[in-house]
C-alpha cells in the first residue's frame, strides 16, 4: 500500500495522541476539571443566566460542568477513531486514485476532516465562556459542521473511485 | 560506511510492522470481540456471580444488612462492573487498530532503529495492556469495592500501559514532524 503524504500522516498520529491524552487527563483530573469549570462559570454569571438563586444556579452549574466533560469525553472518542480514518482512507486514497487532482483534493478533505474532532473541545470550553446553547452553536456552525463536511466528501469521493475502479475492471 | 537513514527521503509505501505486534493487536481485538458476546450471553450469569461475591466482602462494600440500603449499593456496584466490561470490549478493539495503525507508521518512518524498536514496543504493550484494565476493575469490583478497584486498576495498568501509549503517540508525533521539515 503506498503511503500518504507526511501531513496526513501527521494529522492523523497528532489526532491520536491527542485523543490519547485527553482520556488520560480526563481520569487524573475530574476534580481540577470540574473547579475549572465552576470558577469559569462563576466568571461568565451572565453568560450562564445565574440569577443568584441557590437551587437554579445549582442546576445551571451541574448542566454547564456536564456539557464540558461531554465536549471532551466526545473529543477523546473521535479523536482516536477519525485519526485511524484519516490514516487508512488516505492510504486507500494514495494507493488507488491515479488521477493526481483528484489524490490531492480527497487529500485536502480528509486532511481537513481530521479536525473536525477539535470541534468537540471547542465545545467543551465554549460551553464555560458563553453558556451551553451559545457553545453548541458555535461549535455547530463554525466546526463540527465544515469539518465534519469534509470528511464525508473525502469518504464519498474515495467510495467513487473505487466505485469507477471496479467498474472499469469489470469492463476490461 | 552506511547511509545515514535520517537524511533519506521518506518511503512512498507502508511497511509491515513486526508480526508480533500483529500478533498482539489481533488478539487484543479477538478478545474485545468475545468481550462483547460474552457480555451478551453471560450477562444474567455474570451479574450473579458478582452479586454472590460482593455479598461474602460486606465490609468491603459497606453493607449494614438493610435491604433497602444494601440494595441500592450493590446496584451502584453492579453498574460499574458492566461499565468495566464495556469499556474493556470499546477500548480493545480500538487499541487493536490503534496498535496496527500507529506500528505501520512507526516502523515506515523512524529512521533510528532503537528508538523504531523502542517505540514499536511502548506501542504494542502499551496499547495491549491499557484496555486490559478495565477487564481488571470489573473483576476487582466484588472483591475490592469500586474506588479500590479503579485506584488498583490506576497503578497497575491505566498509569503504566496508558502512559507507555501516551510518551509513544508523542514521540512518534516528533518523528513524523521531524520526517516533514527535513524535506
Amino acid at each position: 500500500m503506498k503511503r500518504p503524504p507526511l501531513v496526513l500522516v501527521l494529522v492523523a498520529i497528532v489526532m491520536i495522541a491527542l485523543g490519547e491524552t485527553s482520556g488520560a487527563l480526563m481520569s487524573l483530573g475530574k476534580s481540577p476539571i470540574g473547579a475549572y469549570a465552576r470558577a469559569r462559570i462563576a466568571a461568565n454569571a451572565p453568560a450562564h443566566g445565574l440569577t443568584g438563586s441557590l437551587e437554579y444556579d445549582d442546576e445551571i452549574r451541574a448542566r454547564t460542568t456536564f456539557a464540558t466533560e461531554a465536549g471532551l469525553s466526545f473529543f477523546h472518542t473521535h479523536a482516536e477513531g477519525v485519526g485511524l480514518i484519516v490514516l487508512f482512507v488516505s492510504t486507500l486514497v494514495a494507493s488507488v486514485t491515479t488521477w493526481r487532482t483528484a489524490r490531492r483534493a480527497l487529500y485536502t478533505l480528509i486532511a481537513i476532516g481530521g479536525l473536525f474532532p477539535l470541534g468537540y473541545l471547542v465545545y467543551g470550553f465554549a460551553a464555560l465562556e458563553l453558556g451551553r446553547d451559545a457553545a453548541i452553536e458555535l461549535a455547530e456552525t463554525w466546526i463540527l459542521t465544515p469539518l465534519g463536511s469534509g470528511m464525508i466528501a473525502g469518504a464519498l469521493g474515495a467510495a467513487a473511485v473505487l466505485a469507477i475502479r471496479l467498474v472499469r475492471r469489470a469492463r476490461a | 560506511m552506511p547511509a545515514d537513514r535520517t537524511t533519506e527521503p521518506a518511503p512512498t509505501t507502508w511497511t509491515l510492522p513486526p508480526l508480533g505486534a500483529l500478533l498482539v493487536a489481533i488478539v487484543l481485538i479477538a478478545c474485545a470481540e468475545i468481550g462483547g458476546a460474552a457480555m451478551v450471553r453471560f450477562k444474567i450469569d455474570l451479574a450473579r456471580w458478582a452479586r454472590s461475591t460482593m455479598l461474602r466482602h460486606p465490609a468491603v462494600h459497606g453493607l449494614v444488612g438493610v435491604r433497602d440500603v444494601d440494595e441500592q449499593v450493590l446496584d451502584e456496584a453492579l453498574v460499574k462492573f458492566d461499565a468495566g466490561l464495556r469499556l474493556f470490549h470499546m477500548h480493545a478493539e480500538g487499541m487493536g487498530l490503534v496498535i496496527i495503525g500507529t506500528t505501520m507508521v512507526a516502523v515506515t518512518l523512524t529512521a533510528s532503529p532503537v528508538s523504531r524498536r523502542v517505540i514499536v514496543l511502548l506501542l504494542t504493550i502499551g496499547g495491549a495492556g491499557y484496555p486490559l484494565g478495565y477487564l481488571a476493575w470489573s473483576a476487582l469490583i466484588p472483591y475490592h469495592g469500586i474506588e479500590r478497584g479503579k485506584t488498583l486498576a490506576e497503578w497497575f495498568c491505566w498509569g503504566p500501559f496508558g502512559g507507555a501509549t501516551i510518551v509513544a503517540m508523542w514521540w512518534l508525533t516528533a518523528v513524523v514532524a521531524a520526517r516533514m521539515v527535513r524535506r
